[in-house]
């Protein structure tokens, strides 16, 4: 196997964790609800995880203890957040410290444990397409499972009632409160939905990418996953392609050296942080001359039934 | 609780620890100094409406500005002139680097929230390149620390303890920013364009320019935190300065209202916080990041209590669901 299909590949697994991450907070933004405790809620996820593949040994168990434990710690935020109508901001910031400071605290115990990673999975005939054959078909369960939620993340948001209610909640919820969509039971549903995939992503970091526990295991890739839902303008297709840039950014970290390019470690692991606020300018200034609104408009908003804003 | 400890006791041998013995006092006062720097930087540009989530990395700029100069102007300069240049580069330092996500935000709407938080991890990053390379004192067993300052560089203590002089100046940098911010005009301008930047704006605010100068002295102030660390403690760089008190300083700036004066109240509890960590990771060998957990109940404890502070007159629609909307249906 060349070089650059080992790059590809590795692109692919690093970006896995950001895509099912940004699907997240696509879905819980385009409802309106900004998460800022994508961060805490992977960490949630990889302890869940690594816990219940310690305990079980089955990767089922793991990945979907990790989806439950954060769809129940997101739900703290969409209490404190739609319920109580604090402000998003600060309740996702909570929410962040809040999963660093329970990882941290029931991580510690974990240290030098190990779990098995995720055996490759070669889709027959589909992995020997040259060059991205072997990066997208011969990857664990959880990238097949993240092209289908991408698939299905889409379809519902553009493609089903559901979605549309979820949309035009973002975009208008006094509207929608007017014709009868409750704004907040939709608002709730989306932050504790997206919450679960942004847990998933967590939980790839134990599964298959580093199969130990460190502290901090996700190392700021929350943030890039706030990112990337701007940078993939609320689209769970364009998520796609931000994710695995950016995987390719964190694949090349790793790899460069080993290509014996003299650089200091430390500037390589700037890299994809440097990127993010790079690409994140780029956008907005293309976004502002082009004049383009994509943003959901009530993005943030804090709903308050029956009163206009 | 959870680790299986009981929590009457720990929270006995914690307020034994804190409020009984002398060190623990000192060491209340120590802790409390960078989360008043922090959370003033924080609370500065919350007044504007601007969320510096960057003072981590800001703080990291500052020790990396100031000890550069240390480390080649040691020795150099005569003794009060060291230290108060060196004051000047953690300024530099802190503010050129919180100067980025100001710039960007005021220049070309980036989102501020993202980028200040991503150079937390850049700086901190950078701070472990030069002291695992450059600055490596070759006498230090390859630890990744610098070599001692001298004492030029080493802000004086009160007496035996270990209460420096950043404390004097953290208080002095408090009264002086609550003075900006109710007695000048910048200071009403900043809350005005918090307030309502519509109005701020047609009443000839520069507002680009004032979102640039606010990221920049937040981001000073923050440096100022690492400065009064790693001379009033260390007396050198070395890995994992900050435990955390940029991100500390979010939660010091909200608990105060983004007051001045608010932040050393919340300055002084949270410190509280992270000293009682400090007790339970030497009584339970608990890690210190159990701070962080700390913290998140906490803001999400005030998020969820302000309901009830703000609106109180609408507490009889607060759980109102969807349920309701048939109803209202029908009786219309």
């Amino acid at each position: 196997m060349d070089f650059f299909t080992q790059i590809l590949i590795a692109a692919v697994g690093m970006g896995t964790p950001l895509l099912f991450a940004t699907i997240g907070g696509v879905i819980s933004e385009r409802a309106g609800v900004i998460n800022l405790g994508m961060e805490g809620l992977m960490l949630v996820g990889a302890l869940v995880a690594f816990v219940v593949m310690l305990k079980t040994g089955s990767y089922f168990y793991a990945v979907s203890a990790a989806a439950i434990s954060s769809g129940v710690v997101s739900m703290i935020h969409g209490v404190v957040c739609l319920m109580l109508r604090a402000s998003q901001i600060a309740s996702g910031l909570a929410l962040t410290f809040f999963g660093t400071g329970l990882s941290g605290l029931f991580g510690d115990k974990l240290m030098g444990e190990t779990v098995e990673p995720l055996n490759r999975i070669p889709v027959p005939g589909l992995s020997s397409i040259p060059i991205l054959g072997p990066a997208l078909f011969n990857q664990d369960v959880l990238v097949y499972f993240s092209f289908l939620c991408v698939g299905l993340s889409w379809w519902m948001l553009f493609k089903t009632r559901l979605g549309l209610n979820i949309r035009s909640i973002g975009e208008a919820p006094e509207v929608c409160d007017s014709l009868g969509i409750s704004v907040l039971s939709y608002r709730f549903f989306a932050v504790v939905g997206g919450g679960m995939l942004v847990g998933i992503g967590g939980a790839y970091f134990p599964l298959a990418l580093t199969p130990f526990w460190v502290d901090g295991i996700t190392a700021g890739r929350g943030w890039i996953a706030v990112a990337l839902v701007i940078f993939a303008f609320w689209d769970p297709l364009k998520a796609l392609g931000g994710a695995y840039l950016f995987g390719l950014a964190l694949a090349l970290e790793l790899r460069l050296q080993i290509l014996g390019i003299d650089m200091s470690p430390y500037f390589l692991k700037m890299l994809p942080y440097v990127l993010t606020i790079l690409v994140l300018t780029l956008v907005t200034i293309r976004n502002n001359r082009l004049g383009i609104q994509v943003m959901p408009a009530a993005l943030g908003n804090v709903f308050f039934r029956g009163e206009k804003h | 609780m959870a680790v299986g400890i009981k929590p009457l006791t720990a929270y006995q041998i914690i307020g034994e620890e804190i409020f009984l013995t002398k060190y623990g006092w000192q060491d209340l006062l120590v802790k409390m100094t960078p989360l008043m720097f922090t959370g003033l930087a924080v609370a500065f540009a919350a007044q504007m409406r601007l969320w510096n989530i960057g003072a981590e990395g800001q703080f990291h700029m500052g020790t990396f500005a100031m000890t550069w100069f240390v480390l080649h102007f040691d020795e150099k300069l005569p003794g009060g002139m060291l230290i108060v240049l060196m004051l000047i580069m953690a300024i530099l330092g802190g503010g050129l680097w919180g100067s980025i996500p100001g710039f960007l935000k005021a220049r070309f709407g980036v989102n501020e929230i993202i980028t200040s938080l991503l150079l937390n991890y850049v700086a901190a990053a950078w701070v472990d390149h030069m002291l695992f390379g450059a600055w490596r004192d070759p006498g230090s067993n390859n630890f990744p620390i610098t070599r001692e300052f001298s004492e030029a560089g080493q802000l004086p203590t009160f007496g035996n303890t270990s209460i420096h002089a950043g404390l004097i100046i953290a208080f002095i940098f408090v009264a002086i920013f609550a003075w900006i911010l109710w007695k000048t005009r910048l200071g009403f301008q900043i809350r005005l364009t918090g307030d309502n930047p519509d109005a701020a704006r047609y009443s000839g605010v520069n507002i680009r320019t004032l979102t640039l100068l606010v990221f920049a002295v937040s981001g000073a102030i923050a440096g100022l935190a690492g400065f009064s660390e790693v001379s009033g403690i260390h007396y050198r760089l070395q890995q994992n300065i900050s435990i955390g008190y940029g991100y500390t300083g979010i939660i010091v700036a909200w608990l105060a209202r983004n007051h001045p004066l608010g932040v050393v109240l919340s300055a002084f509890f949270m410190s509280i916080v992270f000293v009682s960590a400090e007790v339970l990771q030497i009584e339970y060998g608990l890690p210190i990041s159990m701070v962080y957990l700390y913290q998140g109940i906490i803001l999400f404890t005030v998020l969820g209590s302000e309901i009830f502070t703000e609106y109180r007159l609408r507490v009889r629609s607060l759980f109102i669901f969807p349920r309701k909307n048939k109803t209202r249906a029908v009786s219309r």
